[in-house]
């Protein structure tokens, strides 16, 4: 999967995808593509996390495969369901004499009745899939045990059928994100690279919203981004993210501001600002955020 | 790629600043030299060694040192203090302080006492006696739903084991198999005031929490002063003693009082609001007397009551004959407290369980 020579190669192909990786992690992206490893994403909710493995499974022209993660996920939800209510059905024809027997009882427990979960999906799929495992941290310690299994040799064994790997040998590339609601497993983490997303810099900022919202124009576009560094900076429960960037732009530039007023930011705050408390604490200081 | 010595020197002394570096690691950070520019080698190191957060101020600093050239994109850590190693500071084990052996009814009698004895008022021996008893007291943690299912009596139909059976009686489902959510402790979360005359108290809880919910996990300790410290790592070990000496220690100049609101705010940016808090049984345990603005911490307060199953906060000073949450701080924190205790004593920890234990039960004001 080394199509790309270096790190900044690659921070090129993802901003043909419309995501603009900084340095950093571009640098963490390449090494762990290059180097087959895990990497596990952690930042403030917003920041694009999920968006990294979006913009990566289009540039590496691969299946992106997501694993929400949540508390008591379980093998049945990540790897593979028998399809009961067919097995069922497929059992009373058997018996009611319509199927040949013989050939049919081994069928019971094959393909067609085996409800293929992300994991298992990944997989099969190997080098051609992305493995987003999505908010690793809602799952339990006992599932991350499991899936530090599944990631370790990219193999599962479904008791019925056999181990199960991809065709060619090759592993999904995976990325893992947490927001820290609690630590994750050692051993995991010692499995993956890692690299922390910061919020982007305001001129960064302003070029992601260009990316996404063409139509907001240069102007509105840096209005917005300088706006929403002032709203960063006002130690809010929820500050802004670029997902909030981009929607707050897109409300203003439809309604045809070309930056940021203080009726425009008045009437559109909610797009932004996502907490009660938030908006109180920003409603009363709006002059300053819109200058 | 950068020379093995060099890789394994900068891994040292990564390691000596508190960081969990193993050889493999070391090794994956020389082949990520040998893939990236030279001047990639920061983010080379970044992304190998380095597996959380808090971690990265440390890997800045070292690195600064070990390489000398700082890279112009370095940020600034995170105002969560980072978890260093802490080697033997403060007092003896609890269990160093074994009292000589004495007749059964002095033994009985003297656990008649403590179990009354404020402990602030306890000698360093009484203490450890304290210690063995509040090892005895059971905490629950009140239970919630969670996703995963077990078989029980009634339900929803279980499809995988009803189809199994079904095979026994010719595919015919006769016996259907039900299953039902199963029921998890929530976890309960400690803010442990570690200043002045509170670090008395504090040491108990955490020992009273460290020694009753052991067996279960889904416990976390944080002490505050004037800044927000994470104890739970800490927690596993035999560290335990040392950090708290040493979060008590980083508060010694604030003897009037603590920044309650600036802690509470720290905790419930940092891991409150993340998930931490959500759905817990958070225990505070303060005098209340705040330094800062009162209004931060009902404000704050208010928050984490949004976000927790229920809130206790615990007191001492509410023993005190005639005691009237006069402190501003809890006087602004108390009316988004579920369960208001003194939790000075045995006796007080006791009660305090209890009503931890039945917080799922009603909501109980005292």
């Amino acid at each position: 999967m080394t199509r790309f020579e270096d790190p900044e190669s690659l921070a090129v192909a993802l901003r043909s995808e419309s995501y603009l990786a900084d340095h950093g992690l571009s640098v963490a992206l390449y090494l762990a593509l290059t180097m087959g490893r895990p990497l596990l994403l952690e930042g403030e909710p917003g920041v694009g996390k999920t968006e990294v493995a979006r913009a990566l499974a289009r540039v590496l022209d691969a299946r992106l495969i997501r694993l929400q993660c949540y508390e008591g996920i379980d093998a049945a939800q990540a790897i593979y369901e028998w399809d009961y209510a067919r097995q069922l059905l497929y059992a009373r024809l058997l018996q009611s004499g319509e199927l040949n027997a013989e050939a049919a009882i081994h069928r019971l427990y094959d393909e067609p009745f085996l409800q293929e979960r992300p994991l298992l999906a990944a997989i099969r799929a190997g080098s051609r899939a992305v493995l987003l495992v999505d908010e690793l941290d809602r799952a339990d310690d006992e599932f991350e045990a499991f899936l530090l299994e599944a990631l370790s040799d990219f193999a599962v064994t479904i008791p019925e059928l056999g181990t199960v790997r991809s065709d060619d040998g090759s592993s999904p590339v995976v990325i893992l994100t947490s927001n820290r609601t609690r630590e994750l497993h050692d051993a995991l983490k010692r499995r993956c690279f890692y690299h922390w997303i910061d919020f982007p810099s305001e001129e960064r900022e302003a070029e992601i919203v260009m990316l996404h919202v063409p139509e907001a124009g240069e102007r509105l576009s840096r209005s917005v981004a300088s706006s929403i560094a002032r709203l960063r900076g006002l130690e809010l429960v929820k500050p802004p993210g670029a997902a909030e960037a981009i929607d707050w732009a897109g409300a203003l530039s439809r309604l045809g501001f070309d930056e940021v007023t203080e009726a425009g930011a008045e009437a559109t705050l909610g797009l932004a600002i996502k907490n009660r408390d938030d908006l109180d604490v920003v409603t009363a200081r709006l002059s300053e955020i819109a200058r | 790629m950068i020379d093995a010595t060099e890789a394994v020197g900068f891994g040292r002394a990564l390691r000596s600043a508190g960081l969990d570096v193993e050889m493999r690691r070391v090794a994956a950070f020389r082949e990520a030299t040998g893939r990236v520019r030279s001047d990639d080698l920061y983010w080379a190191g970044r992304s190998t060694l380095v597996s959380r957060r808090d971690e990265l101020a440390v890997y800045d600093r070292v690195f600064a040192t070990y390489f000398r050239g700082a890279p112009e994109e370095r940020r600034a850590g995170v105002a969560v203090p980072v978890r260093r190693r802490v080697t033997g500071i403060g007092s003896a084990a609890p269990g160093s302080a074994e009292p000589g052996p004495r007749s059964q009814v002095a033994a009985a009698s003297s656990v008649e006492v403590l179990r009354r004895k404020s402990f602030a008022d306890c000698t360093p021996a009484e203490l450890a006696a304290v210690h063995r008893l509040l090892a005895r007291l059971r905490l629950l943690a009140p239970t919630r739903r969670t996703r995963r299912r077990r078989i029980a009596r009634r339900g929803e139909p279980d499809l995988r084991r009803t189809l199994r059976r079904a095979f026994r009686t010719g595919a015919e489902p006769v016996e259907v198999v039900w299953r039902t959510r199963r029921r998890r402790p929530r976890r309960i979360v400690f803010l442990l005031d570690v200043s002045g005359s509170m670090a008395a108290y504090s040491r108990a809880l955490v020992l009273f929490a460290h020694a009753a919910v052991r067996a279960d996990r889904r416990f976390e300790v944080f002490a505050f002063g004037t800044r927000l410290t994470r104890l739970t790592p800490a927690l596993d070990t035999l560290r335990l003693d040392a950090a708290l000496s040493r979060a008590t220690a980083a508060v010694a100049d604030w003897e009037g009082g603590t920044r309650i609101g600036d802690s509470l705010r720290a905790f419930l940016d940092g891991f409150g609001h993340p998930g931490l808090a959500r759905g817990a049984v958070v225990v505070v345990c303060s005098d209340g007397l705040e330094v800062g603005d009162p209004m931060l911490v009902g404000e704050q307060m208010r928050r984490l009551r949004r976000l927790a199953h229920r809130v206790v906060w615990i007191n001492p000073l509410k023993a005190s004959p005639g005691y009237e949450p006069l402190a501003r701080g809890m006087a602004a924190a108390l009316p988004h407290v579920d369960v208001f205790a003194s939790g000075h004593n045995l006796d007080s920890l006791a009660e305090v369980a209890r009503a931890i234990e039945s917080a799922g039960l009603r909501r109980a004001r005292a």
